[in-house]
């Protein structure tokens, strides 16, 4: 039995056993398992070969279908006395490809007033704000309430105001990249240093963002290939090493 | 005591500035009136409009009325201008939403157990949509998540409300949905039943 095996079809392993069983044109009350398993072993083993990736789902169900194929090797046996007995092991899947056509259907049903549908045009609703403008709200106060309250204001804009005559904002001085630069520069002169760690560099800053500074400028500083930094591990020591060429000379300021 | 003849009229400006569905209830309580004589109201404006075979036309959303252009004419429309629409859904979008509105309130798992594939994404994106949205919890093992549709989603589909859904129960139709040049051999089926 030949069949065509178009890949992006089917919606799931449903889809697919619909379609087979209807290509092979089977009375869907009388499958022919054995085949049906053949050919949708055979279009897993397709998908595979084309290397999709086969949905665990399409598994379950090949497992389902081989698991009612070994079940009708079986005799069926007929205990004394019960009518019917066992029923036929293709029940159950029957009952679920329907109820999964139906659903197809209705599927089908939605696609087409879904279409008709776009044939009814509305209007997005505007904005109605200019005919809801809520109307000013009035202060319920008397007229010496609003002097006092006026009077307030006036008295505390003038005390303001005579304390910014007499006093100048100041903001305290952030360290910049540049003179951190400096700074570090001027430990290692000092110290005579050729090694020194991050860590020690920090030790005395408090601030977050002075430690920021530092790590910055020390980045700034390794660009221009004035130290050389060294971390051995992640999150380990990082150290600092004062490059050959050294000096304030070579650190431009940016 | 406004009259009949008023309120519809009034209605029938209330739905042109509105846009969107309006609420029966909302227009209702504007004139102190029920919301059965309301909901009559706007019937009959719809069946008015209809009957005169008007440009446009009054649509019913679950309990909400809205002004929208006859369907007939679309094709005038889009000689004057291009309307924006919204983007179809897809195969397996309608699927999951079918089963959704058929079976609703439903959970997740129940929705796959139909399709016996996965839909978690599918699902979200209806949602987002706002074509299903949260229906409560059921009380199943678990307390899962119970999926509902929206009236956005009887508007989407030009319904009135769910009791419009066709029926899919009938067993004989769904055995002819698939393409019928294949011969699919409904005889046999008489057989069966």
């Amino acid at each position: 039995m030949s069949y065509k095996v178009k890949i992006d079809l089917f919606e799931g392993p449903f889809d697919l056993l619909v379609y087979l069983i209807e290509t092979s044109e089977m009375n869907i009350y009388d499958i022919q398992v054995a085949a049906i398993t053949r050919q949708y072993m055979d279009y897993i083993q397709e998908m595979q070969r084309l290397d999709v990736e086969v949905a665990t789902e399409f598994m379950v169900l090949a497992a389902v279908l081989i698991e009612i194929k070994s079940k009708m090797l079986l005799p069926r046996i007929k205990p004394e006395g019960v009518a019917g007995g066992e029923g036929d092991p293709r029940d159950e899947l029957v009952e679920r490809i329907l109820e999964y056509k139906r659903f197809k259907r209705a599927a089908a049903l939605l696609e087409d007033r879904q279409e008709a549908m776009e044939a009814v045009l509305e209007k997005p609703k505007e904005d109605l704000s200019p005919y809801t403008k809520e109307p000013d709200e009035y202060l319920n106060l008397d007229i010496r309430q609003f002097a006092a309250a006026f009077h307030l204001f006036l008295h505390k804009r003038k005390k303001v105001e005579e304390i910014r005559k007499n006093y100048a904002r100041v903001e305290r001085q952030r360290m910049t990249i540049e003179d951190r630069i400096q700074s570090i520069l001027r430990l290692f002169r000092q110290k005579a240093l050729k090694k020194i760690t991050f860590r020690q560099l920090v030790e005395e800053e408090d601030t977050r963002f002075n430690r920021v500074v530092t790590f910055v400028s020390l980045l700034e500083m390794a660009r221009q290939r004035v130290i050389k930094v060294k971390q051995q591990e992640t999150f380990g020591e990082i150290v600092i090493g004062i490059g050959e060429e050294a000096g304030e000379k070579k650190v431009h300021d940016q | 005591m406004t009259s009949k003849k008023t309120i519809k009229s009034a209605f029938e400006s209330l739905m042109f500035v509105w846009g969107e569905p309006l609420d029966v209830k909302t227009a209702a309580e504007l004139f102190n009136i029920s919301n059965k004589e309301a909901y009559d109201y706007f019937a009959e404006l719809k069946e008015e409009y209809d009957r005169e075979g008007r440009g446009i036309r009054i649509r019913e959303i679950n309990k909400s009325f809205q002004l929208v252009t006859s369907s007939e004419n679309v094709e005038y429309i889009e000689r004057l201008c291009t309307p924006v629409r919204e983007k179809r859904l897809s195969q397996q979008a309608l699927e999951v939403l079918a089963i959704v509105a058929y079976r609703q309130p439903v959970t997740k798992g129940e929705i796959e157990a139909i399709r016996g594939i996965r839909c978690d994404r599918v699902l979200e994106g209806l949602m987002k949509r706002d074509l299903v949205q949260e229906a409560g919890r059921s009380s199943a093992i678990g307390r899962p998540i119970l999926y509902g549709t929206t009236d956005a989603f009887l508007k989407h589909f030009g319904f009135q409300n769910l009791k419009e859904l066709p029926d899919i129960e009938d067993i004989a139709g769904v055995m002819n949905l698939e393409e019928p040049e294949e011969g699919v051999e409904t005889g046999q089926l008489t057989i069966e039943f």
